[in-house]
């Protein structure tokens, strides 16, 4: 009885508000978006603006937000744009322009990760969002692992090298293969040098790039060539397909992120290229067994660029209110409060602030991180992309398509998507 | 002799069991997840600890769960209160007056032929324009062109048959139609439409895809609630089975209601 009637006078409550201005906003369940709520009574004293935050889960964000994108008047006043819908909702002209605005109010652009203003910024030259959120990808690597004497002693004499933090790929894949092995003596293996994440779709596309841009491989050219087929693209796939086969736990070859972080979390691997923003799960008592004992490290040759970024839907009805709103989640202020709460920083200075940095000791390597990142390509058709290539990418580490084969019908598919969005002539 | 009827007694034990083994494990392992967490639910081979409710008090705190809850039922018992007279209507309609013909009768299952997700695209530009998008009522609306064209069908089977020679018999005795409809075709199929009415709360209560794209914050039913607590930095797995076994509790109580009209629903028939 006391929840209904609690319940009741939120409600009535809410009516009452209803008058003062409101903004709406889709974001998606993040930790960001929490801290960003937390924060929230600030703004609505300094400015009397109500904001309404509705998060739902990334699967469904882009069934929910499309139908208002495309309606002359949606019910989203400033939506979050991850990095895939780029290419899609700016060619379908769904985001407004902001440059006008933060010309005229002096926002400098220039504070932002000059990494992610390409990727969520600016769009052939015009500025459409602003960078909220970064997800670049990484090593996470087991700390007390590497640090153990007699681990460092019986690698060095395998290997004739130290067992140190992996700087180069090469020296990355030996730990794979060293730490790969059979801990209770039961005949088989229950401690993995890497975990895969091999679901097709985006999560293989997704960590598959960061074993491509460890072989010096890229997507495509300047001039939007693809180059999945080259030697360096196969190479990533040789490595993949051998994470699968002998590092990484069975089935990974079907996990997402969440299944493979989980044996992480288990203690059972040794590293897990994977997202930044997963880092901090790892220190979570109630979710890990292995708190205090992880690390983090560029991927060496870069890792995957990700990001979301703020926009202003063409459908808002209360576009100078949702600017409003922009312009104070991304003050300096409050970016920083964010981060000292655990948020992904998408601004320079915040890696290194002193307060930050004294809190999370690691932030100065997640700003390395990113500032080392490549792109993944971002086009009108970038999620048809990543069905059509992740399908072929989980067809050859499965080892259901020879490596090349494989490779040659990825570098078709993107040829092809590629020609339809006019990249490429034929 | 007796050999043979211990084996015959224990086969079809042992098959039931296996049987509903398999449906209830999964239950019970949620059930268990929900007490417990992440780390402990993901354990390998799996580690018994000492249940605790944090993860319930946390859904019902740190999220709006409780006005989810709230919203899916006013939404289940609107469409189904709706839905169900309207059905009996069309089911009645259709059985005796032949209405329309099989062609209306095939015209109305067709929306349950289609994807639901061509349905939602033109109902979210309805709702739009009359500004019903992130209500209930629209919800409930949106609902019934699920419920509706699925009872109706269902109905029809309950009308035809028996009762109509039951209320040939009290139309001989005098009764008008509407008599012969109230006091004979609706308690003698009662247990039918009673039936029909529970599957179209589940069906509503259940719904996803309408929910998602024609509610908003306010207005979020438990479907899309759960669907929240797989986020990007992975599925809160022990938050979401404690929330899954709220949400299973209302259909889990009106379980034994639904077997007892069920059973008598399929065995319709007075005549016998």
């Amino acid at each position: 009885m006391k929840r209904i009637l609690a319940v009741l006078a939120v409600l009535a409550f809410s009516i009452g508000t209803a008058k003062a201005e409101t903004i709406r906003i889709l974001m998606e369940t993040v930790p960001d978006t929490r801290y960003i709520q937390d924060l929230l009574p600030e703004f609505e004293q300094k400015t009397g603006i109500q904001v309404d935050i509705e998060a739902i889960s990334y699967i469904d964000m882009h069934s929910k937000l499309v139908p208002q994108l495309i309606a002359p008047q949606g019910s989203y006043d400033l939506i979050v744009v991850d990095f895939y819908w780029v290419g899609e909702f700016t060619k379908a002209g769904w985001l407004m322009p902001l440059d006008d605005l933060v010309a005229r109010d002096g926002i400098d652009t220039g504070a932002y990760v000059p990494k992610l203003m390409d990727l969520v910024g600016r769009v052939e030259g015009t500025l459409y969002m602003l960078p909220f959120y970064n997800y670049s990808m990484a090593v996470i690597y087991r700390k007390d692992l590497l640090e153990d004497p007699a681990e460092q002693a019986a690698f060095k004499e395998k290997y004739g090298m130290d067992l140190k933090v992996p700087e180069t790929w090469d020296e990355y894949w030996k730990q794979v293969q060293f730490f790969t092995r059979d801990t209770d003596g039961d005949g088989k293996r229950d401690l993995f040098g890497t975990v895969i994440q091999g679901q097709r779709g985006d999560c293989i596309s997704m960590q598959w790039s960061n074993y491509l841009y460890s072989q010096g491989g890229r997507f495509h050219d300047e001039n939007w060539n693809p180059m999945l087929n080259s030697e360096a693209a196969i190479k990533a796939m040789e490595y993949y397909r051998e994470a699968v086969e002998n590092y990484s736990p069975p089935g990974s070859e079907s996990f997402c992120f969440d299944e493979a972080s989980n044996v992480m979390a288990q203690g059972k691997a040794y590293s897990f290229v994977t997202f930044n923003i997963l880092y901090a799960g790892f220190d979570d008592p109630s979710a890990s067994s292995v708190v205090g004992k992880v690390g983090i490290t560029p991927n060496p040759g870069g890792g995957l660029n990700g990001g979301w970024g703020w926009a202003i839907p063409n459908s808002s009805a209360q576009k100078e209110a949702a600017w409003t709103f922009i312009k104070w989640v991304e003050s300096a202020e409050i970016a920083k409060k964010r981060a000292l709460l655990g948020g992904a920083p998408t601004q320079t200075a915040i890696f290194t602030d002193p307060d930050v940095v004294a809190a999370r000791p690691y932030y100065p390597i997640l700003g390395k991180i990113l500032a080392g990142t490549q792109d993944f390509p971002v086009f009108t058709y970038t999620t048809e992309f990543v069905e059509e290539v992740g399908r072929e990418l989980n067809l050859a580490a499965t080892g259901e398509k020879p490596i090349p084969e494989a490779m040659k019908a990825a570098q078709e598919e993107f040829r092809k998507l590629l020609v339809k969005d006019g990249k490429l002539a034929n | 002799m007796r050999r043979g009827r211990v084996t015959s007694r224990l086969l079809p034990h042992g098959v039931l069991i296996v049987f509903s083994a398999t449906i209830l494990l999964p239950l019970l392992w949620l059930l268990r997840v929900a007490l417990t967490d992440k780390l402990t639910a993901y354990k390998i081979p799996p580690e018994w600890v000492a249940p605790k409710l944090t993860n319930f008090v946390e859904i019902f705190t740190g999220y709006p769960f409780f006005n989810y809850f709230l919203n899916s039922l006013t939404v289940a018992v609107g469409a189904t209160l709706f839905a169900l007279p309207l059905a009996t209507a069309m089911a009645y309609a259709f059985t005796r007056y032949n209405t329309g013909g099989l062609p209306l009768r095939l015209f109305v299952l067709s929306s349950q032929m289609l994807p639901p997700v061509i349905l939602v695209l033109p109902l979210f530009t309805l709702f739009l324009t009359a500004a019903m998008l992130n209500t209930l009522p629209g919800l409930i609306i949106a609902h019934m062109t699920i419920s509706l064209p699925f009872l109706a069908w269902l109905l029809v089977a309950f009308f035809e048959g028996e009762v109509a020679l039951l209320e040939q018999a009290a139309r001989v005795d005098g009764a008008t139609r509407l008599q012969a409809f109230l006091r004979i075709t609706l308690p003698v199929t009662a247990p039918g439409i009673l039936a029909a009415g529970l599957l179209a709360f589940i069906l509503s209560w259940n719904e996803f895809l309408f929910a998602l794209i024609l509610s908003g914050p306010q207005t979020n039913t438990l479907p899309v609630g759960l669907s929240s607590f797989q986020t990007h930095r992975g599925v809160d797995i022990a938050l979401l089975s404690a929330a899954t076994v709220c949400a299973i509790l209302p259909v889990f109580l009106l379980l034994p209601f639904m077997r007892r009209y069920l059973i008598k629903g399929l065995s319709l028939g007075a005549l016998k």
